[in-house]
């Protein structure tokens, strides 16, 4: 973007609602992750110092249980607020996976391999941001029900072989090391070391974006919301 | 010895002698070598100046085993006057155990003419023996030890003889039969004939010692007879009779001189370091190898809840022996096991309630091979190939965005601005 003299002009991205939920996701997936991985790895000395660091494994588990309820809670109450709340369901409709977004994919792939000329126009969601927010949910939805077996041992022993409380706990764990991947290569990517970004896509503290950079990287949105009149 | 006393000395000889002749054939009475010998200062002077008491303390004589004997019976040559005796032979009265003493360690070292190595009275004194189960004796139990370790503390000695280290000495002092003799004065608690013998001392290493290998659970048996029922029983038990030398015996896992009691965080077997104690065989590849044991035990354990809660200090959580057991310990293949298929249930839910039939179904810490845990290790391999790939993908992806978005820089549509 050049230092032309323009009066940017911000539109929002990202509502008070949901700036709160993304905020309470980034606390508690970074206390279970800090809980977790010290115990996934705990034959590593990092991990060591940070079980002692969090009391011991008694305290950890705790310290993990609390933050396991905090993002199973939001979990319930964003799958409501996406179904029922009049923002929720045109969000929804937003971030819908359909068969267009692999047809953008790949022609964002022919493209910047110089096998295309146009670049696809993406909407207030592109495929990058679905393939982040779906893949997320669906790992905490994973890890949320092996989580809540392992918790309830008592009651899952009684119905559930060795075995399988085996695979649970073998499951929640590499499905915590995918999310962690997945949130540190992707999003870190996608709304951090993006140039067009860089160093930080500010809409997750102040809600907004400039209308230039929508223009540029969502221009189905930016003309949605000109025709809306709202630009 | 002043020319005094000395003149003394053989005026009382001369008069012993001439009572003694007066009295026949009988020899000296006590009393009369008392004469003598009950003088306190009476003593020899050798060349390099060192002395020799020569007194015999009366009342401590007269309350000895041999109270009622004469001298004569252990000095025969002691007739009045008398220069150097010959040696006291106490076989001719203790043949067995002369006999025994001969073929001990000290024994055999003695009779190459080693002098500080002990003879009988070094552990059971001269003129005051008593019986061993006079608690003024020397050699009663509660006194033993400190005969002992008269040498055995004796760096010097140790030293010289290669003998085990005082930190092996204090260790039994501090263990639980040390105490329960030292401080307590329990007449039940070990103490070191019990277990090494008394005349019939040999090193460990020796087939015929007491403390050798193939003894030791006889040995501790002694006392602890239940228990040696139970480890008899057992898979250990029965290796070490069938001669199984790599077979563990009490020693192995509760140690020797250093026994404590299991709620002392030293003891080998207590619960913290059962695993590592257990591991010590368990861990050991050519012995799981040579007798087809499972392998990875202290591995997979220590990855299992149990091990992590276990290494950061939760004592409540099962270790080997909650499980397996420990002196009766049975291979799982057997029905009589702890850790039989059957029996898998009702050993779990001592802690878990909850846990029944259905929850022993397929293996406890075992690796994670395809034959063992096969749905482990399709996951584990699953998302290893998963995350790998994905990162893969992910690092191309930025690439080739990156390379998109310079084109979309360029100069070409007009669409976009510089």
């Amino acid at each position: 973007m050049s230092e032309e003299s323009r009066n940017p002009v911000y539109v929002e991205r990202m509502s008070v609602l949901f700036r709160m939920q993304h905020m309470l996701l980034i606390i508690s997936l970074l206390v279970l992750a800090v809980t977790g991985f010290a115990l996934m790895y705990h034959e590593n000395r990092l991990a060591q110092a940070l079980i002692s660091l969090e009391g011991g494994v008694l305290y950890r588990g705790i310290i993990h249980r609390v933050a396991a309820v905090f993002l199973m809670a939001q979990l319930v109450y964003h799958a409501f607020y996406m179904l029922f709340s009049r923002e929720g369901k045109r969000e929804l409709n937003e971030v819908w996976l359909s068969r267009r977004d692999f047809d953008d994919f790949l022609q964002a792939m022919r493209y910047n391999l110089r096998m295309g000329n146009e670049y696809p126009r993406f909407g207030k969601y592109g495929y990058k941001e679905k393939f982040q927010y779906w893949g997320a949910t669906t790992g905490v939805f994973l890890i949320s029900v092996t989580g809540v077996i392992l918790w309830a041992e008592t009651f899952s022993m009684r119905f559930l072989p060795k075995f399988v409380l085996d695979l649970t706990l073998i499951i929640h764990g590499y499905q915590g090391l995918l999310i962690f991947v997945v949130l540190l290569f992707w999003h870190l990517y996608i709304v951090h070391l993006h140039p067009s970004v860089f160093p930080m896509n500010m809409a997750w503290l102040t809600g907004k974006v400039d209308a230039e950079w929508l223009r540029e990287e969502h221009p189905l949105e930016y003309e949605k919301l000109k025709g809306e009149g709202i630009l | 010895m002043n020319p005094l006393r000395s003149f003394l000395f053989t005026v009382l000889l001369a008069a012993a002698g001439a009572g003694l002749a007066a009295t026949a054939d009988a020899g000296p009475t006590v009393t009369d070598c008392l004469d003598c010998h009950g003088d306190a200062t009476i003593e020899k002077s050798f060349p390099d100046g060192k002395t020799l008491s020569l007194f015999v303390d009366e009342k401590e004589f007269r309350q000895s085993v041999h109270g009622k004997g004469t001298c004569m019976s252990c000095h025969p040559d002691a007739k009045a006057p008398h220069g150097k005796l010959g040696a006291v032979t106490c076989g001719k009265c203790h043949p067995d155990a002369e006999k025994s003493y001969s073929q001990s360690t000290h024994g055999l070292v003695h009779a190459k003419g080693v002098q500080d190595v002990p003879g009988c009275d070094d552990c059971h004194g001269r003129h005051d023996i008593r019986k061993a189960q006079d608690p003024k004796g020397r050699t009663f139990r509660l006194n033993v030890v400190e005969a002992c370790l008269t040498c055995h503390e004796d760096k010097v000695i140790e030293e010289r003889y290669g003998l085990p280290d005082q930190k092996v000495m204090a260790a039994y002092r501090e263990s639980v039969h040390g105490r329960a003799q030292k401080k307590s004065g329990l007449l039940g608690a070990a103490v070191c004939p019990d277990c090494h013998g008394n005349h019939m001392i040999l090193p460990g290493d020796q087939p015929r010692s007491a403390t050798h290998r193939q003894n030791i659970p006889t040995l501790c048996g002694k006392c602890h007879s239940g228990i040696l029922e139970e480890y008899e029983r057992s898979v250990h038990g029965k290796g070490m009779r069938a001669g199984i030398a790599e077979s563990p015996v009490c020693t192995d896992c509760h140690g020797e001189h250093s026994i404590t009691k299991i709620t002392d965080p030293e003891s080998k077997v207590y619960v913290k370091n059962i695993p590592r104690t257990c591991t010590a065989c368990h861990g050991n590849e050519a012995i799981a190898t040579r007798y087809a044991l499972p392998k990875k035990r202290f591995s997979t354990y220590m990855d299992s809840f149990h091990g992590v809660a276990l290494e950061y200090g939760m004592t409540t959580v099962a270790n080997c022996a909650s499980c397996h057991g420990f002196h009766g310990i049975l291979p799982s293949s057997d029905p009589a096991s702890s850790v039989s298929k059957a029996n898998l249930p009702k050993t779990c839910g001592k802690c878990h309630p909850n846990a029944g039939a259905n929850f022993a179904k397929g293996y406890v810490h075992v690796e994670v091979t395809p034959q063992k845990a096969m749905g482990v290790f399709v996951v584990r391999v699953f998302y290893t190939i998963f995350i790998g790939t994905l990162v893969i993908l992910f690092v191309l992806h930025i690439g080739m965005d990156l390379l998109g978005r310079r084109r979309r820089g360029e100069p070409k549509t007009g669409g976009t601005k510089e």
